[in-house]
């Protein structure tokens, strides 16, 4: 293992070795570094080359149009652009977080562009001073950028999302500072970016934020700073001073951490033989290295010291070379994403295959979510969009099929989604295939089917989703777009959808639903409304004043018989509205005859008892021939009325007018609820069947005539029901058990026989 | 027997159910914490009534809460913020609208919050929109979905589901229904089978399933789900049940007195109290131990149980007064003591019922019930509902019996359809022609079409008991003294061994039926713990009996809800049961939703 050339390529810098290996060598031709502005993206990611115009340079075999040419980290090219843009010189470009890429030109105007060389609208300007002062150095972060311009004014883009220029504090310098650095607003305590400017002659920084200017390292530094930058987490900042030393201090200058100069820390450790921390080591180690064969050997010599330990965790080195196969597909010359396994933790998986979509590397990122078990929605879902984008003179059943294909490999991929792309690409025919094939129905779904006009689509997958709501939604999307006609075709077609409209109109939109039953020939609901809207005179008086209240009333109903009158199955409701109609007359002319209101809308029933209670017995008569009221209905409604007042007289010569056709138990039950004992006796000898007699006694009290019409009927079951009425009585209840001996009747069980007795 | 009936009945579900009640209130109370300082809570009374069963009153007075009914009158509050707590009905819109409009004209500025059970809907919105308040109120959700009434019962609380299905067509209750057991499996797990007989109630079943599609129930770390079968059955294939007059006791209860929210209102005096002419609230659930005991019984049976216990109190009483009692039997007595309100309260309620059991009337409707059950007579039927119509009985117990009458004989011939048609608008008035519109629709009075097959199914599941013994049942006819519930029997059926066995039966009553595995049991065929009374398989790891769902899409009635009570107490059965419904219902009721006047 021990190897010369490995050990070789280590330098010690302070108490650190250090060393560069060369990861690839550059696959670009004819890119002169010196020549170019040139920028690169941290986390291994791609370089933007482009011919510095700020240099005056021999052309040679080449166009003297300028051309923005995009690499990966192995300079294999991604794309390129011809640079035609106005606004002067180039002063800075570089990638931001989200790997787009950003130059400034000197009249401050920033362009933009993505990973595909593609410029990306809309261009951003960093206001009217940097555009009349003229913008003379910038220096980037993260997510943001800071200019200084020809007359030494700064102003700050902090953040590209919302592109608006703030203008930082008046630094009060004449001549251009000498370096420039930023400390990203994630770091400073104010939370607002600090522009660190290293001026001449002057050993300080001045630390410029938007509300005021500070003078730092003072009697730290020993003269004026030619370069500066600031580390990742902002703590740190290395420089580089007018005397040719490397100085690191912390940022706030406050205390230097390192100067080159220091004496070094020659003494090597001595690795101490400790198995454990040596494998350990190694598998660290190999991480760390770039070459495929050097991580094999590592691991190799881990793998065989990890036998002899026996409280190694044993999946470390599974899982690294889990992350080495991730890292080593990156690395891959083709791909150029020469990350650090550091980098690669840093950055995350999951950003690392948004990086690689980005990239249009669809498939590597389908692969490594799948090895480390991610969802590959996302990569699916992005090609797909793709897909679609690139793809405008495949047809749209082809283009399905191949979308089909891979959008399957997903359990619950949202084919909504991929079809709201589709349509915003204007393939309206495409996205409906796509929506068809959603599993997912409502929520996402019939909203999008709205928004693309495939309202007939929406509205069968709302009512498949059993969502009443949807159906709702899709119902007034129609109602508001389509004309009456049309929509009433649409929705009488489809069950639910009517029914819905029906149920809605019915307490909303009455003329409106009476249209709809016009229109698809359902006059008998037409008939239902007009009869409705007949009691609407009831209930305001105001429609009746000053014209008689039957007459408008009266019509309406009229006009409902007629419509029912019109199909063969309503005959019933015909007639019931033509009777309903007479009714409402003569009980007009009663309430105008008798000066009492107190007829209109009862009942014919209630009609009758009201003339016999009133003594009108002609009036009775004369409805209950109109309506043809049979003679069983009007004994029990005479009788009844008659109790009523008590007429008692006039009862007993109705029940000698003829037989009456039902028997005499209407008189028996009018006087037994009128409690008029009495005249009940009169009534229940006359009772046909002796077990009605037995009972009709027995409600009044009489225990002796009721056994004897009990004991006539020989039932045993009525014996033991009578026995439990009179349980309370037990004369009687002895009466009821001879009899019951004599006929020689079981115990019969009665429902509810035994009641409580009063505890 | 007695003592068999009540140790059925684990408490394996109460204790989640109960969970269920806690997040409904922690949830609405969340909603007004939202809301700071003080504010008018306006309920729609109908979820005023429902929401009793989750929070008290005080509770929403601690959170600064102002409580008032909605109605069309414009609210009086010195509160500057309004919220609006309704059920998604857009007809509850109107009076929020009339309520702002009334404040606008008034100058008054308040700030209002709309808050939809169980969700908002572009219906109710659309409303608002077009009485142009939508930008004046603030919308919310307070997913309610369902009400705990008892530890072993659920409501969803949709009064009108059936008719709504039926007649108009809307069938938001069924989505809600598949919604409400989607949230229940989130707690639960998903349930491995399924068996559904209805229209309904397998569309249920299919929305339920897209449901679980479109958002899983993460089920891979449930190795045994708590419940294993989810039961669900129609209204529509049983509508003799809920027509036949309830004889036990908490259904007595119910026809009589009309159980709302788990309690009775009645005059004080029946209750022995000394306030002439006050109404007085008595609470009817299971925390009461004697009802928890005798609910379920026989009404004859529970009469004879307490006057047993009231003697035997006044047995220990004479002796108490007479002998000299050791410590410990004064402990018991003492103990015994204790249990005296709640005998008093029952005998109270009990001696209330019999002056309704005892009319001659009563015992009538009875008898005419179960021969139409036995379908004996059909002159006989047909002449005594004439004659209720002639007397003009109340309109709900005539149809009561029509319906019963109508169903049992798959419709009335034409001739006397029209007649007894005819008859009711002359009798009762002809706005009532919309009530008989909406029972044609929904099949339960009709034209007869084709031959009943009543009798068929009625010998096949044997539903008519003889010599049922109501105090020593081993059948669930014991309570309809002698009818066994239909719908009860089907689900006896469904438990022990699936539809396989009554596929012919099932044939001949309306709607598809459904037999089915789910989720990830859906393709393991050794998962079948249903078939056979297979009670090893049935336990959940610790020991537990296992759960079955049963669902009534369109209502239940108490006496159903003691049969299933009684299967569960059997030797032998496997399962415990949670009982579900879209409301709990008796005769009356139902037939009320249909029920409709023109004019009204």
């Amino acid at each position: 293992m021990a190897n010369v050339s490995v050990a070789a390529e280590w330098q010690l810098l302070y108490n650190r070795y250090y060393r560069k290996p060369e990861l690839y060598p550059m696959r670009w031709k004819h890119v002169d570094l010196a020549r170019h502005k040139v920028a690169g993206a941290p986390f291994g990611g791609p370089v933007a080359v482009i011919r510095d115009d700020s240099k005056i340079v021999q052309l040679h075999a080449e166009s003297a149009l300028r051309k923005l040419r995009l690499f990966n980290s192995a300079g294999h090219p991604l794309a390129d652009a011809v640079w035609r843009h106005p606004g002067g010189r180039l002063i800075g470009m570089s990638w931001n977080d989200d790997l787009t890429l950003v130059c400034v030109v000197q009249d401050g105007t920033i362009y933009r562009y993505d990973l595909h060389a593609q410029l990306v609208e809309p261009n951003i300007s960093m206001g009217k001073e940097c555009f009349e002062q003229n913008v003379a150095d910038c220096a980037f972060w993260g997510n943001g950028v800071v200019c200084i311009t020809e007359q030494n004014q700064l102003f700050c883009i902090p953040d590209f999302r919302n592109p608006k220029p703030v203008p930082l504090a008046d630094p009060m310098i004449d001549e251009p500072p000498r370096c420039i650095a930023v400390i990203e607003p994630q770091y400073t305590m104010s939370g607002n970016v600090e522009v660190l400017l290293g001026v001449a002659d002057d050993p300080v920084v001045l630390v410029v934020e938007e509300d005021g200017v500070q003078r730092l390292g003072e009697g730290l530094l020993r003269g004026p700073l030619q370069k500066m930058v600031v580390s990742r987490d902002g703590k740190w900042l290395a420089s580089f001073t007018h005397d040719g030393r490397l100085l690191v201090t912390t940022s706030d200058l406050t205390g230097i951490i390192i100067e080159r100069e220091c004496e070094a820390d020659e003494n090597l450790r001595l690795i101490k033989p400790s198995l454990p921390e040596a494998v350990e080591a190694c598998v660290d180690a190999s991480g760390h290295e770039f070459d495929v064969s050097r991580q094999r050997t590592l691991l190799r010599a881990a793998s065989y010291g990890q036998a002899f330990c026996s409280n190694f965790q044993r999946d470390r080195i599974q899982e690294m070379c889990k992350i080495l196969r991730v890292l080593n597909a990156v690395r891959n010359p083709e791909i150029g994403i020469p990350l650090s396994i550091q980098q690669y933790k840093l950055l995350s998986p999951s950003v690392l295959i948004g990086r690689l979509i980005n990239a249009h590397r669809h498939l590597l990122a389908l692969r490594i979510s799948e090895y480390l078990g991610m969802n590959q929605e996302v990569v699916i879902m992005h090609w797909a969009c793709s897909k679609i984008t690139a793809s405008l003179s495949i047809p749209d059943a082809t283009l399905l099929d191949i979308l089909l294909d891979k959008l399957k490999l997903c359990k619950g991929i949202s084919y909504a989604a991929v079809a709201a792309h589709a349509d915003k690409n204007g393939r309206r025919k495409l996205a409906a295939m796509l929506v068809d094939h959603e599993p997912r129905s409502s929520k996402q779904v019939v909203p999008l089917l709205l928004s693309i006009g495939e309202e007939d689509t929406a509205l069968m997958k709302a009512t498949e989703s059993g969502d009443i709501d949807l159906v709702y939604l899709v119902l007034f999307h129609i109602w508001q777009k389509r004309q009456s006609l049309e929509f009433f075709g649409t929705i009488q077609a489809r069950p639910l959808a009517r029914d819905l409209f029906i149920t809605y109109a019915r307490c909303y939109k009455h003329e409106y639903l009476k249209d709809f039953f016009l229109s698809t020939g359902q006059l008998q609901d037409v008939a239902f409304l007009l009869w409705k809207e007949s009691w609407e005179f009831v209930k305001n008086p105001m429609a009746s004043k000053g014209s008689p209240l039957h007459g408008p009333r009266i019509k309406l109903i009229e006009k409902a018989q007629s419509l029912f009158a019109e199909t063969k199955e309503h005959v019933f409701e015909s007639k019931a509205a033509e009777e309903h109609a007479k009714l409402l007359r003569i009980q007009h002319e009663l309430e105008v005859t008798t000066k009492q209101a107190i007829f209109v809308d009862s009942s014919i029933s209630d009609t009758i008892r009201t003339c016999i209670v009133l003594g009108n017995h002609r009036a009775a008569m004369r409805v209950k021939t109109e309506f043809k009221v049979s003679e069983k209905r009007w004994y029990w409604l005479k009788v009844f009325a008659l109790a009523t007042i008590k007429d008692w007289v006039a009862l007993e010569k109705f029940s000698k007018e003829k037989r009456p056709p039902i028997g005499y138990r209407p008189f028996v039950e009018a006087c037994i609820e009128a409690d008029e004992k009495a005249e009940a006796i009169k009534y229940i000898p006359k009772l046909a069947d002796p077990r009605e007699r037995a009972e009709s006694y027995a409600r009044i009290g009489l225990v002796k005539e009721a056994a004897d019409a009990a004991s006539q009927a020989k039932d045993g079951e009525l014996l033991g029901r009578l026995k439990l009425t009179f349980a309370q009585n037990a004369a009687a209840s002895s009466i009821f058990d001879t009899l019951r001996d004599r006929l020689s009747f079981p115990d019969v069980k009665v429902p509810f026989a035994c009641l409580m007795s009063s505890e | 027997m007695v003592e068999l009936l009540l140790q059925f009945r684990g408490k394996i579900a109460t204790a989640k159910l109960l969970i269920l009640r806690e997040q409904s209130q922690k949830e609405l109370i969340n909603i007004l914490k939202n809301i700071r300082g003080k504010k008018c809570l306006v309920i729609d009374p109908k979820l005023g009534d429902s929401l009793s069963l989750i929070i008290q009153t005080s509770l929403l007075k601690e959170h600064g809460v102002e409580l008032r009914h909605l109605s069309a009158d414009h609210i009086q509050t010195d509160c500057t913020k309004v919220v609006y707590l309704v059920q998604s009905q857009p007809n509850l819109m109107r009076h929020i609208c009339s309520n702002i409009h009334h404040d606008e004209s008034k100058g008054l500025q308040r700030e209002y919050h709309v808050y939809f059970v169980p969700r908002r809907t572009v219906v109710c919105e659309k409303v608002l929109e077009e009485e142009k308040l939508h930008n004046m109120v603030t919308i919310g959700e307070y997913p309610l979905y369902i009400v705990p009434m008892d530890e072993d019962v659920l409501s969803f609380e949709l009064d009108l589901a059936y008719k709504e299905c039926q007649v108009d067509g809307d069938t938001s209750s069924l989505w809600h229904i598949a919604k409400a057991i989607h949230k229940l499996e989130f707690s639960f797990g998903v349930i491995p089978n399924l068996r559904a007989k209805g229209k309904a109630s397998v569309r249920v079943a299919d929305i339920l399933n897209r449901m679980q599609a479109e958002e899983p129930v993460n089920s891979s770390d449930m190795v045994m789900p708590e419940i294993n079968t989810l039961i669900l059955l129609d209204r529509e294939v049983d509508m003799v049940t809920p027509l036949c007059s309830q004889l036990t006791y908490e259904g007595l209860l119910d026809e009589f007195l009309n159980i709302k929210n788990g309690s009775v209102e009645l005059d004080a005096s029946i209750m022995g109290l000394q306030q002439e002419g006050k109404k007085t609230k008595v609470p009817l659930n299971s925390t009461d131990k004697l009802f928890k005991e005798i609910r379920d019984l026989n009404f004859e049976v529970v009469v004879q149980i307490l006057r047993q216990k009231a003697t035997s109190m006044k047995q220990d009483y004479t002796e108490m007064t007479t002998t000299s009692q050791s410590v410990s039997e004064l402990k018991d007595f003492v103990k015994k003591l204790n249990s005296l309100p709640e005998i008093t309260r029952h005998i109270n309620l009990a001696q209330h019922l019999t002056t309704f059991t005892s009319k001659p009337s009563f015992l009538g409707q009875l008898d005419m019930e179960h021969t139409i059950v036995e379908s004996q007579s059909y002159d006989i039927c047909f002449d005594y509902i004439e004659e209720l119509i002639h007397k003009q009985e109340p309109l709900t117990t005539v149809l009561r019996l029509l319906i019963l009458f109508s169903v049992t004989n798959s419709g009335l011939p034409k001739k006397h359809f029209d007649y007894l048609r005819r008859e009711l608008l002359h009798s009762y008035g002809f706005e009532h022609i919309t009530t008989l519109n909406n029972l044609e629709k929904a099949g339960l009075f009709k034209k007869q079409e084709s031959r009943s097959n009543w009798l068929t199914i009625k010998r096949a599941l044997q539903l008519v008991v003889e010599d049922t013994d109501t105090a020593n049942p081993n059948d669930i006819s014991y309570v309809f003294s002698g009818y066994a519930p239909f719908s009860i029997r089907l689900i006896q059926h469904a438990i022990r061994s699936g539809w396989r066995p009554v596929e012919e039966i099932l044939k001949l009553l309306p709607g598809p039926h459904l037999e089915t595995k789910r989720g990830a049991f859906s393709n393991s065929p050794s998962f079948d713990s249903l078939s056979g009374v297979s009670t090893g398989i049935a336990k959940v790891p610790d020991g537990r009996r296992a759960l079955v769902l049963v669902v009534f899409v369109g209502g239940v009635t108490f006496a159903e809800i003691s049969a299933l009570r009684f299967l569960c107490s059997q030797e032998g059965m496997a399962y415990d049961l949670i009982i579900a419904t879209t409301k709990i219902v008796n005769g009356q009721t139902l037939v009320e939703t249909f029920m409709e006047k023109l004019g009204g």
